[in-house]
């Protein structure tokens, strides 16, 4: 379970997010959506602590995450150490992939089990043989990412996020860059992860595969969370004006 | 006039000149390491002295350098003669350009690298060995290779100090035969070909890293 309250991030003088509250469950994906600078990528950022936020707290399974009160009450970043041990709780996919180029598919799904929760190697590579099996993979293990189509590179990032077992996915517009008859293979990825019922965050422009698979839909405008509910609540039955618009242009 | 004593004598100077280089290359790469490491050092103290041993060892000529340093070793007691101070001179004066190199190669890592590396929280000796330093490798290869071929060229001005190598053993002969312009075009050709072998060296592991995945490179 997630829970963020009152989440406030700046950049220079712009705010961003301006007191986020939001709580999701043990299974449920949840989708952010809304217009490009409205702050959902960096809302998603700030759960995985890619971002500094200035105020706010992000709760995992009641631990509070990335700060703590100092001794003399002000707000300070976890060491690096504890840090690194919230972020294995966590996989992140990103919209470029950000596949670590020197590395082959198995290398790259390795590495994460293999160097921060020091899984022997012989178990990380069967690990990551079944993981990229799963994402359709089987005969790519030795493959560098060069050598891989978008779509291709993106399921690996994704049993890359996977291979750490982690108690929620995030996905940053994991098909945005994708060229269109490639998204297809990178959603049923996604669709193959609801058995499992492993949290999901994804911020998404794909309105229509949001409603198919979340629980609810989260419309991000202006800094914070302008309405939630469920697909058919926010697709159908919009009540704020902004998202009304919004899901006028998009369609 | 020509014969083969001086060749042989050339040859020799050659292969003093090479161990040389190879040698504080090997060294001025570790020295290098650990500078650039200071160069990314969270404290402010150790930045600052990472800057000020740029800023003297690469503002210095390597002249000065190599004769402050062959008069600064004996006043200091340290009985060590010109080979180690040699040495020592190139390793300083190259680890310097070194690591300005391999900085370089740290500030070319896409900023995406090193959210992936983190949100997979590797720890710091991981992330440096699995994901810094093989990309730094790709990036720096071709400016550390034109330093490598720059300081073959260097060890020359070690003949200076009374480091018997290449130039040394090319003044040494014309003083006795006066062959000027054969002597020295015959060691510039043995400094060229030295030099083009480490450029040939450095292009074949360039290719066998661009052959193991990189994007951006023809595969």
């Amino acid at each position: 379970m997630i829970e963020i309250r009152g989440l406030k991030k700046s950049f220079g003088a712009t705010p961003v997010l301006r007191g986020v509250d939001l709580h999701v469950d043990d299974g449920e994906v949840l989708a952010l959506v809304g217009r490009s600078g409205c702050g959902k990528t960096t809302l998603l950022r700030c759960i995985n602590f890619l971002e500094e936020y200035d105020a706010g707290e992000i709760l995992l399974d009641g631990q509070p995450l990335w700060y703590r009160a100092g001794p003399d009450g002000a707000r300070r970043r976890v060491p690096d150490q504890d840090a690194r041990r919230m972020r294995q709780q966590m996989g992140i996919v990103f919209q470029q992939y950000n596949l670590f180029p020197h590395m082959t598919a198995l290398e790259n799904v390795c590495l994460g089990p293999r160097f921060t929760q020091q899984v022997p190697a012989a178990e990380a590579e069967e690990r990551g043989r079944r993981l990229l099996n799963r994402v359709g993979l089987a005969d790519k293990v030795d493959a560098y990412p060069a050598q891989l189509s978008g779509g291709q590179q993106q399921r690996v990032a994704i049993a890359r996020a996977l291979a750490m077992r982690p108690k929620v996915l995030l996905l940053d517009e994991i098909t945005s860059a994708l060229d269109p008859e490639l998204v297809g293979e990178v959603e049923d990825v996604i669709r193959s992860l609801l058995a499992e019922r492993i949290m999901m965050i994804l911020v998404t422009h794909a309105v229509g595969f949001a409603r198919e698979i979340a629980h609810r839909i989260a419309y991000v405008s202006d800094g914070l969370i302008a309405e939630i509910g469920t697909p058919a609540q926010i697709l159908e039955q919009p009540r704020d004006p902004t998202l009304k618009d919004f899901l006028r242009r998009i369609r | 006039m020509l014969d083969v004593r001086t060749l042989s004598l050339l040859l020799q100077g050659a292969g003093v000149s090479l161990l040389l280089a190879l040698g504080s290359i090997a060294c001025a790469t570790l020295l290098a390491m650990a500078l650039c490491a200071m160069a990314f050092s969270r404290w402010t103290a150790v930045r600052a002295f990472y800057r000020l041993y740029i800023y003297i060892v690469r503002g210095t000529p390597l002249l000065v350098l190599a004769l402050l340093v062959f008069y600064a070793l004996p006043a200091l007691d340290l009985k060590t003669g010109p080979y180690v101070a040699g040495l020592l001179v190139l390793t300083l004066y190259v680890g310097a350009l070194f690591a300005e190199v391999f900085r370089g190669g740290v500030l070319a890592i896409p900023r995406p690298q090193w959210e992936s590396a983190r949100s997979l929280g590797l720890p710091p000796g991981a992330m440096v060995r699995k994901i810094i330093a093989p990309m730094v490798v790709r990036y720096a290869l071709p400016p550390y290779i034109n330093v490598c071929v720059m300081t073959v060229k260097a060890s020359s001005i070690l003949s200076i100090i009374s480091v018997w190598e290449l130039t040394f053993a090319a003044r040494e002969i014309i003083e006795r035969t006066l062959a000027v312009f054969t002597v020295l075009g015959l060691a510039g050709a043995i400094y060229f070909v030295m030099c083009f072998g480490m450029d040939r060296v450095g292009r074949r592991v360039e290719r066998r890293l661009l052959a193991k995945g990189f994007v951006g490179a023809p595969v």
